[in-house]
């Protein structure tokens, strides 16, 4: 379900996304990236996790958007310009991820790939695939379906749509 | 010039076309669709319709991969040609009964032990050779369609055969079941399915004798033919799940096709005692008319076309966007300002056109209740057999139309209430006459539409519920802690009871305590309701409210805080602004509101929810009262904002069930609107008041 081989090569590099989380810039493989969208009023969705910020109307689609910042337990930020929603095809259906700011679409060549260093970087080394290097410049490069599949497993699970004990609701109708 | 309506001829000049050409591909298509009207064996008709489909999508520009439509269509002219000459159909075989078979007079033989020897009969199937070597087997797109063909035949078949068993001279009852068994033989054998079409071979043997006329259907051939109906149904489903059919055979597969072989010797699974024709009810009440014979269920083709269900649903997305965009531009004021009073007058124009084209979209989803409705004709059959009561079920209303998506999430719920029906409510024979009723018992099943919804009752003429019995059972469960003062009503709602059973011993049919309270959630998850009225000694009936469709909601829009909730309309028993003097606070348990005289939990939407900027006073803001099942609740809100009909959607996997909340909408601003989920939200009431409410125990 990880993509190990991101997208196929052509002429010795696949090409990423990039966009910048705080100072951290992130890289995501360009085949799940369905399109880019400003920010837009966002419907909450109660009682899900904190980083699913709620659900927004793409050309009349109902789209799940969930805030990397928060995902990644990073401080909040100020809304910007910048901010804005980039939508995945991820397995789960599309989704839409909000980013403080997208920056361009690298090639970064395989062999500067590396695998993602146990420490020092803020985000858990289960989301990344490794670090790359384009431009001078270092992006982590994102397993977007672990960071979308993970919320399943936890979050999703913990919530349980039927999770009402059935004995609950039961006594608490004896007492109309 | 006359069009070439040889298989074999139409293969030729497929052969010799073009693929860039269109032109005389559509020829031969329409070349197609004659040798289809005119091909003797329903196999080798459907093989030459399917490949006309094929060619007219090439034609037309439609397909998606014209090379492999073309080659599909060949592979099917090809399995044209070679079913028709390895099966010598004798004349009339297929030509309907207009004429029975002239060597065989039709003297009624006594039933069943007339056949000494069988007659001979055709060959054996083409063999899955002539099959394989057309390379027909592996295209999934042919193996469905001969799946769900299948599947009508026999949902077709089966009617006919309980059709028969009430009137066994009904020649175009027969008829149909040949014909079904008949072509499914055919087709299963040209994709090279052989149990599939051996069994049907085999079935189709046994009515032989029956449509000739030598013997007269009925006792155990009845029941035969039904259970080799299911048995192709399984063997189908088998087919549709792996159509490589390396799996095993469905269990009984062999044991039926002996019996199937010697239909004289009875199977033990009909006492034939039980049996309860319909003739037994003697002649002083009209027999009510039998049903028409299935001739219009859904066999012909021409006026019909089969679409993918998804594509209805993207229509109805598309034309909810439609209706949006609409409303968007009608509100917009450039088009309201004075000035352009004709502007605004076309936008309205396109308004209505725009609603007409989402109702006619809604109703592409509507299919009549009549194949559920057919499914409870053998569903009573079967109880009824088994538990040894005679039972007729009437139908009404069957071409009562809803929402695809509901008649199929109705069809379960159904038969546990049916079979409920026949095995508490029909009481057994002796004991009806002992009541002064006829033997045979009466289940019926009514549709029809009121406002927006459906309501399917079911009503028997039974013993009818017993409210002692009821509360001495629940006081036996432990549901119950006494009984005193229960009304009638509440203790008919004892059923639904999770874990509530009456019938007095544990028999398959029911009475294993799940059947009541899972028909109750099913409907419920549907947005429906169901009621109970029940008179002692004269019967009980069922009433199942459910709206047309899922895929539109009739809502209240509703304010808290910053965010809007649409409120299902159909739940929804009252709204008001609560006088100061109708609130109690009950310590530890939460808030009631007095609703003439009636305790109603109150709770606060905001809270459940977790959002700020709610009014906290009840009297400043409006509480909506919703009706769930056997109580209400109240839930206190900000405002009203209108009544709104909006298209239900989902809202996505990765989110999934969120409790209290069954889908969402886009609202006319185009931002998304959560839907409220009634039951669910009451749940979550409970236990939000159980969890913060330390002293909860009674």
């Amino acid at each position: 379900m990880s993509e190990k081989t991101p997208a196929q090569s052509t002429a010795g590099g696949a090409k990423y996304l990039t966009f910048s989380l705080g100072t951290e810039e992130y890289a995501v493989s360009i085949l799940k990236v369905q399109e880019i969208i400003g920010m837009m009023d966002v419907t909450p969705v109660p009682r899900t996790p904190e980083f699913v910020l709620g659900v927004i109307n793409l050309r009349g689609k109902i789209v799940p958007v969930i805030d990397l910042r928060t995902k990644f337990d990073m401080c909040r930020a100020e809304r910007t310009d910048e901010t804005c929603i980039i939508v995945v095809d991820a397995r789960t259906g599309e989704m839409g991820i909000v980013v403080d700011r997208v920056s361009e679409v690298a090639t970064i060549p395989e062999g500067e790939i590396s695998p993602p260093p146990r420490f020092g970087v803020s985000v858990s080394t289960d989301y990344l695939l490794g670090i790359g290097r384009s431009g001078g410049r270092v992006q982590l490069v994102l397993d977007i379906e672990r960071v979308l599949s993970e919320h399943e497993a936890a979050g999703l699970a913990s919530l349980g749509g039927d999770a009402i004990d059935p004995a609950l609701s039961q006594e608490a109708g004896d007492v109309r | 010039m006359t069009a070439p309506t040889a298989p074999r001829d139409l293969l030729t000049l497929l052969d010799c076309s073009d693929p860039g050409d269109l032109a005389p591909i559509g020829a031969l298509a329409a070349s197609a669709d004659a040798a289809a009207a005119v091909a003797g064996a329903p196999a080798v008709r459907a093989l030459l319709e399917r490949a006309a489909r094929k060619l007219w999508s090439v034609a037309e520009d439609r397909a998606r991969d014209p090379v492999e439509s073309l080659a599909a269509a060949r592979r099917l002219l090809a399995a044209a040609c070679a079913g028709e000459a390895p099966e010598p159909e004798p004349a009339g075989h297929d030509a309907g009964a207009a004429e029975p078979t002239p060597a065989e007079p039709a003297a009624p033989a006594p039933p069943v032990a007339a056949i000494a020897s069988p007659p001979s009969l055709p060959p054996p199937p083409p063999s899955a050779d002539a099959a394989s070597d057309a390379g027909i087997e592996s295209d999934p797109e042919l193996i469905q369609e001969f799946v769900s063909e299948a599947q009508e035949y026999l949902a077709a078949a089966e009617q006919a055969l309980l059709v028969l068993e009430g009137n066994p001279d009904d020649r175009d009852a027969v008829d149909t079941v040949f014909r079904a068994f008949h072509t499914i033989k055919g087709v299963a054998a040209v994709l090279g399915f052989a149990p599939v079409a051996e069994f049907a071979h085999r079935a189709e043997s046994l009515l032989a004798p029956v449509r000739d006329r030598r013997v007269r259907f009925g006792g155990d051939y009845a029941s035969l033919a039904l259970r080799a109906v299911d048995m192709l149904r399984a063997l189908v489903d088998r087919v549709a799940v792996a159509p490589a059919g390396s799996d095993a055979l469905p269990a009984g597969f062999t044991a039926l096709m002996d019996a199937l072989e010697h239909p004289e010797a009875p199977a033990a699974e009909t006492p034939p005692a039980a049996a309860a024709p319909r003739d037994a009810e003697g002649g002083a009440s009209p027999q009510p008319a039998p049903p028409p014979p299935p001739a219009d269920s859904g066999v012909s083709h021409e006026t019909w076309v089969r679409v993918r269900t998804d594509r209805l649903d993207q229509l109805m997305d598309i034309v909810g966007e439609l209706v949006i965009a609409q409303s968007m531009v009608a509100a917009d004021p450039g088009v309201l300002s004075q000035r352009s009073r004709d502007l605004a007058r076309k936008v309205a124009q396109v308004g209505k056109t725009v609603r007409e084209l989402q109702d006619l979209s809604l109703s592409l989803r509507m299919v009549p209740l009549r194949a559920t409705f057919q499914k409870m004709t053998r569903v009573v059959r079967d109880t009824a057999r088994r538990v040894g009561r005679q039972v007729e079920l009437v139908t009404d209303g069957e071409e009562t139309e809803l929402d695809r998506k509901l008649v199929d999430a109705l069809a379960d719920p159904l038969v546990h209430m049916v079979r409920n029906a026949v095995d508490h409510g029909i009481e057994p024979p002796a004991a009806r006459i002992a009541g002064g009723k006829p033997p045979g018992g009466t289940v019926r099943l009514r549709a029809s539409h009121a406002g927006g919804n459906v309501v399917v009752q079911l009503s028997d003429d039974g013993a009818g519920l017993d409210r002692d019995r009821l509360v001495a059972r629940a006081l036996e469960r432990g549901l119950l802690e006494s009984g005193d003062g229960l009304s009638e009503q509440d203790a008919f709602q004892l059923i639904f009871e999770p874990g509530f059973s009456t019938a007095a011993s544990i028999t398959d049919v029911s009475g294993r305590g799940v059947g009541m309270d899972v028909v109750r959630r099913a409907i419920e998850s549907l947005n429906g309701r169901v009621e109970i009225a029940s008179v002692r000694g004269r019967g009980t009936t069922f009433t199942v409210r459910i709206p047309l469709t899922l895929a539109i909601t009739d809502g209240m829009l509703v304010r808290v805080g910053g965010q809007r909730y649409i409120v299902p309309s159909a739940s929804i028993r009252i709204t008001l602004r609560p006088e100061p003097t109708a609130l109690r606070s009950v310590a530890g348990r939460g808030e009631l509101v007095m609703l003439r005289g009636e305790a109603v939990p109150l709770f606060r939407l905001s809270r459940i929810f977790g959002l700020d900027g709610a009014i906290e006073d009840p009297t400043q803001g409006l509480v909506v009262v919703l009706e769930e099942g056997d109580g209400c609740s109240a839930f206190l809100v900000d405002d009203l904002l209108g009544k709104q009909q909006v298209v239900t959607k989902s809202l996505g996997e990765y989110v999934g069930k969120v409790p209290g909340v069954s889908g969402g909408a886009i609202l006319g601003d185009g931002r998304v609107g959560l839907i409220l989920d009634p039951p669910g939200l009451t749940a979550l009431a409970r236990q939000e008041v159980w969890t913060n409410g330390a002293a909860f125990a009674a």
